[in-house]
């Protein structure tokens, strides 16, 4: 399996579509459209990379996700914002203890996921009234989350399960909505590019029909498949050596989506047949 | 009747507790230097080893090659409120070793065996990686060659490992050699009380 760059979208500037200071956060709705959390707004792409639509959070998002219904989420300091698909503010939802630095955001049936890196946990939450479900990594089995990078990311894929980067063990878990602990992939090894290397790896984590991860310190993006072998790896060489925490999202086509957090640019790549 | 100790005072205390640990004798030292004096110190900012940028480029070992003192007078040091613990610290350990039995990288970095570590808190004995790790550097073995600190910097490591002047140690030579030799002018010299100060709270020299 290989993959080849088709796209770069955004980059440093202040031009219509390229960051200023920050690309934080990414994610891709059912119809292709690509949401960008960097500087103090979210900036929506179409599939060819042009800007739909740009508009401000209260708080500089540090990451976006969009609900099943459309609605867009954005995690901030101490706070999530949720708007309508126009970018039109629908609710602020503030929560000094739970929702201390919210760095992913998912959905599960009726539940609302937050990674809060602030406590290095996930949040679960009913989604109707935000009401407090239970924590999801934790303290599991004794230490939880090791994220030395000060991101707490995951992804839930089509069954409702939760795969969550833990760096500090370089792994990628797999949890229930309840907390409970399935497993998890990966290992350790600084040069096998099946492994994780450095310190703490992966960073993020996006899942779709495979797991896709990026990795710092020398950054990249890599596919697994759930049994935790190596598919492929997408790509290292444009990414910035200095950039990490680059976050990952995937659309329905396979199209990856890493967002450069030195470069403020999203490069894209597809699939290639051999 | 004793005052009570406000939630300020107390962090203060620390602060300045944990500052005074970790210059170790070298606070000594300085106390008792007349005020309106200066020391030499790096300045991590500007130290090739530390500051950012300069991702996968060689340790500079000037400090250690270039000091008049036995081993060099600059030696690393960890800032434990920045350590991140990890299992795999590559500062620690070379981490492009060949992954030993235990799946950890089966080199160490340091060539002189500086660097401990012992795992904190609670252990989980089953799995080893789900453990938090103190790094400690011993300063009588440490000669400051600077490879842990290229190792421990942003974006693979944390950056709390960083050269410092001990000045237990250093003899306070007016033109430093390190000064002299060093490409980025990152050894300077600084007012005592400054010295004393956290490095968070001294005045930016950029």
């Amino acid at each position: 399996m290989e993959y080849r760059q088709i796209q770069v979208i955004g980059g440093k500037g202040n031009a219509p579509g390229q960051f200023a200071t920050s690309l934080r956060g990414l994610a891709v709705d059912a119809h292709g459209q690509i949401f960008a959390a960097g500087d103090s707004g979210i900036t929506v792409f179409d599939t060819a990379g042009s800007v739909k639509r740009r508009w401000a959070t209260s708080r500089p998002p540090l990451s976006v996700a969009v609900a099943p219904d459309g609605a867009v989420y954005a995690g901030q300091l101490r706070q999530i914002e949720i708007f309508d698909g126009a970018g039109k503010l629908v609710n602020t939802w503030r929560d000094e203890t739970l929702l201390g630095r919210v760095t992913a955001i998912g959905f599960v049936k009726d539940g609302v996921l937050a990674g809060d890196a602030a406590d290095r946990a996930i949040r679960h939450f009913d989604r109707g009234n935000h009401r407090f479900r239970n924590n999801i990594g934790k303290d599991n089995p004794v230490h939880g989350f090791l994220i030395p990078n000060g991101v707490v990311d995951f992804a839930v894929d089509a069954h409702g399960v939760i795969h969550a980067a833990n760096p500090g063990k370089h792994r990628v878990e797999r949890y229930l909505p309840s907390g409970q602990l399935l497993g998890h992939i990966g290992r350790f090894h600084g040069t096998d590019p099946a492994g994780f290397g450095g310190c703490c790896n992966p960073t993020n984590v996006a899942v779709r029909d495979r797991i896709y991860v990026t990795e710092k310190a020398g950054p990249r993006a890599k596919v697994y498949d759930f049994d935790g072998n190596l598919q492929a790896v997408i790509a290292s060489a444009p990414f910035d050596p200095n950039c990490k925490n680059m976050s990952v999202a995937v659309d329905r086509r396979g199209v990856v989506y890493v967002a450069d957090t030195v470069k403020l640019a999203i490069f894209v790549f597809e699939p290639v047949t051999v | 009747m004793s005052q009570p100790v406000s939630r300020r005072d107390l962090l203060h205390n620390v602060v300045r507790g944990s500052v005074l640990a970790t210059l170790g004798g070298g606070a000594l030292f300085l106390v008792q230097k007349a005020h309106g004096q200066v020391v030499w110190q790096v300045d991590a900012a500007r130290c090739i080893n530390s500051r950012l940028g300069d991702t996968g480029a060689e340790a500079c070992k000037l400090c250690t090659t270039e000091c008049v003192v036995a081993l060099s007078a600059v030696r690393a040091v960890n800032e434990y409120a920045k350590c991140g613990r990890c299992n795999i610290c590559p500062a620690y350990f070379n981490i492009t070793s060949a992954v030993d039995e235990k799946g950890l990288p089966s080199e160490k970095l340091c060539p002189r065996d500086a660097i401990a570590r012992k795992p904190i808190g609670k252990a989980d004995p089953e799995d080893p990686a789900n453990n938090f790790y103190e790094y400690v550097i011993d300063e009588e073995k440490c000669d400051g060659c600077g490879k842990c600190v290229m190792k421990c910097k942003e974006p693979l490591g944390l950056g709390s490992i960083v050269l410092r002047v001990r000045y237990d140690k250093c003899v306070g030579c007016n033109r430093c050699a390190i000064s002299r030799a060093c490409p980025k002018d990152a050894l300077m010299q600084i007012p005592v009380e400054q010295a004393l100060r956290p490095p968070e709270l001294r005045p930016r020299t950029e």
